[in-house]
């Protein structure tokens, strides 16, 4: 009995205690928490508030914009603004013109890093090393340092306001990216798939394009991606080689047009939300797969 | 098998177009770019030779040294402000967990996505002393909000803020990564044997990312050498050169003021800068942790 009473206020105490210490790591997690949150939205706001500040005014009226406050609530949402974007900044043929040859890039930048990839890391010959560092070199190059001599060069060559003006050095200065990353992946694979293939009699095109490439996939996948974003956005070089409209790429709809508006803001701010809307889009659909690429071409590059 | 894999024509074959391409854009445009570097060509007419005048002209060009100055400060800007705040922001998204964390790092990469040209006129407005964002903003806490961003003074700061906010969804990406790869092991013993989030991050998470680290900092040293576009569109390298950066400049020199020859000279320059530093950088990154391998051996 004396047992018992004097057990159950410590059993009691106990479960207090525990019941206490439960709660108060509850609370500090949950204080944690918020602030980890808070801090994120924070960053977040910094970050993407430009865009929706971008978005807003693309759909006010030019009058609306001269305000004091952060954001405008438009009297009556301009779609007319999208519509001058859309008709006045050739918004389709840009972007026709810059999936074209950002997608022509794309496939000539895997099969030629593919093909010189394959040379250099699985052929026997002498110089396959130099040719390797040769090409790879070109990944130190500052594009910009060969605008004025390629300008000269395509404008004696006849290649200005051509798709090769554009397509040629797209894939150029993609090339040894995409060679580094082809030649590490080539390397990992066992060449024993290989010996097998030429065993069985295959020809050496069979064994680079129905053997090798099919392993290549995530490679393949990444060379792609980078690809694609190094060469959806520029401009410089098009800016350069290009004057008449039939080549223009998306970039151009916004430098053309902050001149022909110049004072129509409200129009402005719709094209440039325009042209960056694709690249969204696809980007969020492909937002998984667009990360991992991203990740695996930096860090292996 | 040795056969078909030393066959020289198979192997002529597949290295042609690689090799094409090297030639024709990057390695005949160098060569020529070297030879208009020591003409006095214009653009148009004909090109005299002029030796190394525009060397010497370059070596004292204060125009070319604030360039390079602009990188630099460009590339302190990346790593002191750019690094630390990409890499907390993806160590907090690394714990964060289930939803939330794919679509912050979604939202995070979505800047670089859009076009430079969209963003360097996204920032213009921005800075507009008539309506921009940041004057409002400015007004919004009681100050007098009529500061114009993109004054001789004020220039290069506003095209670094707007470099550093573009390139943020890069560098978290590629942290975030590098945070990734981390075995989950490390942490469970580091919690286990009392550590706390602050400890666990200077002592687990940032020695195993250095790899990651060296990485970034190499290209963001190089991207800032190598920065163009946005200047270009922002503030086209003024007022009066103070946010120029070195390749905007050769462009100028030789389209706007009709200085092909001198232009050419710079980007020479320019290309011997960017192979140096690439290297410099690669080696000091490679050498210390050799000499750490091999003082682990010994």
């Amino acid at each position: 009995m004396s047992d018992l009473l004097s057990a159950e206020p410590n059993a009691i105490d106990k479960k207090a205690q525990e019941e206490a210490r439960k709660k108060f790591k509850k609370t500090k997690k949950k204080t944690k928490w918020s602030k980890v949150v808070l801090w994120i939205v924070l960053s977040l706001v910094a970050v993407i508030f430009p865009l929706v500040w971008l978005l807003d005014f693309s759909l006010a009226s030019s009058n609306e914009l001269f305000t004091s406050g952060l954001l405008i609530i438009p009297e009556k949402i301009q779609w007319g603004n999208y519509q001058k974007a859309f008709v006045d900044g050739h918004f389709l043929l840009y972007l026709k013109n810059s999936v074209l040859i950002n997608g022509l890039a794309v496939i000539l930048v895997i099969l030629v890093s593919i093909m010189a990839g394959f040379a250099c890391k699985r052929m026997k010959w002498k110089l396959s090393g130099f040719v390797k560092t040769m090409l790879l070199m070109g990944m130190m190059i500052p594009i910009h340092a060969t605008l004025l001599p390629n300008y000269k060069i395509y404008s004696e060559l006849g290649l200005k306001d051509t798709i090769w003006a554009l397509l040629i050095p797209y894939v150029a200065f993609s090339l040894p990216q995409g060679m580094f990353l082809m030649t590490s992946f080539i390397e990992s694979i066992p060449i024993e798939v290989e010996e097998a293939a030429v065993m069985d009699g295959c020809g050496i095109f069979r064994i680079i394009f129905q053997i090798v490439t099919p392993m290549l996939k995530s490679s393949i996948a990444t060379v792609a991606i980078m690809t694609f974003l190094n060469n959806w956005n520029e401009f410089m070089m098009a800016s350069t080689y290009l004057s008449k409209p039939k080549w223009k790429t998306l970039p151009f709809s916004i430098l053309e047009f902050t001149g022909q508006y110049s004072s129509n803001y409200a129009v402005q701010f719709a094209v440039m939300a325009l042209t960056a809307a694709p690249a969204i889009i696809v980007y969020i659909i492909l937002n998984k797969h667009i990360t991992k690429g991203v990740a695996m071409g930096a860090v292996k590059g | 098998m040795t056969k078909l894999y030393s066959n020289k024509k198979v192997i002529a074959l597949l290295i042609l177009p690689g090799i094409l391409l090297f030639v024709f854009a990057i390695l005949a445009p160098i060569c020529l770019s070297v030879y208009y570097g020591f003409t006095n060509y214009s653009g148009m007419g004909t090109a005299a030779w002029v030796g190394i005048k525009n060397y010497k002209e370059l070596f004292k060009d204060e125009v070319f040294w604030l360039a390079l100055r602009n990188s630099l400060l460009l590339a302190i800007g990346f790593i002191c402000i750019q690094h630390p705040l990409a890499m907390i922001v993806a160590a907090v998204l690394d714990k964060l967990g289930g939803r939330g964390e794919s679509f912050f790092r979604c939202v995070f990469f979505i800047p670089n996505v859009i076009s430079v040209a969209v963003i360097a006129y996204l920032w213009k407005f921005i800075y507009n002393p008539d309506f921009g964002l940041l004057n409002n903003i400015i007004k919004m806490f009681g100050g007098k909000g009529d500061t114009n961003w993109l004054s001789a003074q004020n220039a290069i700061w506003a095209v670094l803020v707007v470099l550093i906010w573009h390139g943020f969804g890069w560098g978290m990406l590629i942290y975030y990564t590098g945070i990734k790869n981390i075995d989950p092991e490390l942490y469970e013993a580091s919690e286990i044997d009392g550590a706390n989030k602050v400890q666990t991050f200077f002592r687990i998470t940032l020695p195993l990312m250095k790899p990651v680290i060296q990485v970034n900092v190499t290209m963001a040293i190089i991207s800032a050498l190598k920065q163009m576009e946005t200047v270009y569109l922002l503030t086209k390298g003024g007022p009066n050169n103070r946010s120029q950066f070195t390749a905007n400049y050769l462009y100028q020199q030789a389209f706007d003021a009709f200085r092909y020859g001198y232009g050419n000279a710079i980007g020479v320059v320019f290309i011997i800068i960017c192979l140096l530093v690439t290297v410099l950088v690669n080696w000091v990154f490679k050498d210390r942790d050799e000499v750490k391998l091999r003082r682990a051996k010994a």
